[in-house]
């Protein structure tokens, strides 16, 4: 079966949450106000097995398992779009812009044989998939596939550093677990969210003053963007509470 | 004098003192020991060279004084500690090290592993919140000697 896919810029996939390798979280870390986003899958459900491959798996009652996806992730509210996003609907850093974007509309968290549905664009977006478009995908096999190669290259090194951090999160934290296997149960799944600065203590490289002054005015400039909206009341709280752990830090 | 920060009890230049200054700890409690006091006094360089060779690349720094500085250091308590003699080359301690983050009591218990490394303890890594071994019941058949001690059949003492 062949699959064809041709983007006319629209912008609309540059909204909302974006996970994101480590490198770029680095590389973007003045940029996007970052977090790390824990999502967990449980058994049988789509994607557990590359899911616990790249990530971690946890216990649920009755000898469940679920794997749980850790991704350094840019935390923006599903309305507000990437600050890079341009008036004309093109990406402000396109040369270096991030291996997930660079990936869209295949998705490297994902196996190579289950991106079918990521070709069907979501309401309002505008992707081109008549058979005038280019076919990209043929007998689910992905016929670009550099960028693709270069993300799963990516998770899979990220994954020698988020699965160790994860174990010893959850150890050191045991109201993560309970937390995660409570979100885990719900029939709606969800998502845990944990602050970057867990993170870079397994990140020896980083200079974690030099990370916090880089966050402090982002997160300050999301939590002022987000305080009079009533929708997005979590959001802004969260940006709050992350403005200030990172003045903390910086402020050391 | 100046108590150790390690809780012993001793003067820090009798305790951990020396440790801090380079001298080779004998043990894998007294290095644990050491680096907590080098956590104490913000001596970050002590906790930096007392990593094994395998993890010292893996090491931030930055992230380690940052923490350090956040804190008040309450206390030091080692609940247990396994091998790490003079002939082991690994060794194991249980602790915990209990401080005030934003006014809150909060304990770091860990159990650290030790490696020796060209004749001088090093730090490996640790286990978060470890759980004690499983408890075992035994279960005593009616016709064995009771375990109370008495000598008569368990069914015929503390059974009965």
């Amino acid at each position: 079966m062949e699959r064809s896919f041709s983007c006319p810029t629209c912008g609309k996939c540059c909204y909302g949450q974006l996970p994101l390798a480590i490198d770029d979280t680095l590389a973007h870390a003045d940029r996007f106000p970052l977090v790390v986003m824990w999502t967990p899958v449980r058994q049988g459900g789509r994607s557990f097995d590359i899911t616990a491959e790249l990530g971690i798996t946890i216990k649920l009652r009755k000898r469940k398992l679920a794997a749980v996806q850790i991704s350094p992730c840019a935390y923006l509210p599903p309305t507000l779009p990437c600050p890079e996003l341009t008036a004309d609907g093109l990406c402000g850093i396109h040369a270096t812009k991030p291996l997930r974007c660079r990936t869209m509309p295949f998705s490297a968290y994902r196996d190579e044989a289950d991106q079918a549905d990521l070709l069907i664009p979501r309401s309002e977006w505008m992707c081109d998939t008549s058979p005038d478009a280019p076919v990209v995908y043929r007998d689910k096999s992905i016929l670009d596939r550099q960028n693709y190669d270069a993300e799963r290259a990516q998770l899979v090194r990220d994954a020698a550093i988020l699965k160790p951090y994860g174990e010893w999160l959850l150890d050191s934290v045991p109201s993560l677990r309970m937390e995660i296997q409570k979100v885990a149960m719900k029939p709606s799944g969800g998502q845990v969210i944990v602050s970057f600065s867990t993170l870079i203590p397994r990140l020896a490289k980083v200079d974690i003053y030099a990370f916090a002054r880089n966050q402090l005015p982002i997160m300050t400039a999301y939590a002022k963007k987000t305080a009079n909206d009533p929708t997005l009341t979590d959001f802004h709280k969260r940006y709050a509470d992350m403005a200030g752990e990172w003045g903390k830090i910086g402020g050391n | 004098m100046t108590e150790c920060p390690c809780g012993s009890g001793s003067a820090f230049e009798q305790c951990c003192g020396p440790f801090l200054e380079g001298a080779p700890a004998p043990t894998p409690e007294a290095l644990m020991r050491s680096r907590f006091t080098a956590f104490v006094r913000g001596d970050l360089d002590h906790i930096e060279n007392t990593h094994a060779s395998d993890v010292k690349d893996g090491f931030n720094r930055s992230a380690a004084e940052s923490t350090a500085n956040s804190v008040e250091w309450v206390s030091l308590e080692i609940l247990n500690t396994a091998e790490g003699g003079t002939n082991d080359d690994a060794g194991t301690v249980e602790f915990a090290a209990r401080f005030r983050q934003n006014g809150e009591l909060m304990v770091h218990h860990e159990r650290s592993n030790f490696r020796r490394e060209e004749g001088r303890w090093a730090y490996v890594d640790g286990k978060m919140n470890p759980k004690g071994e499983p408890r075992r019941v035994e279960k005593v058949g009616r016709n064995e000697p009771c375990p109370c001690g008495s000598g008569k059949k368990y069914k015929k003492c503390c059974a009965a």
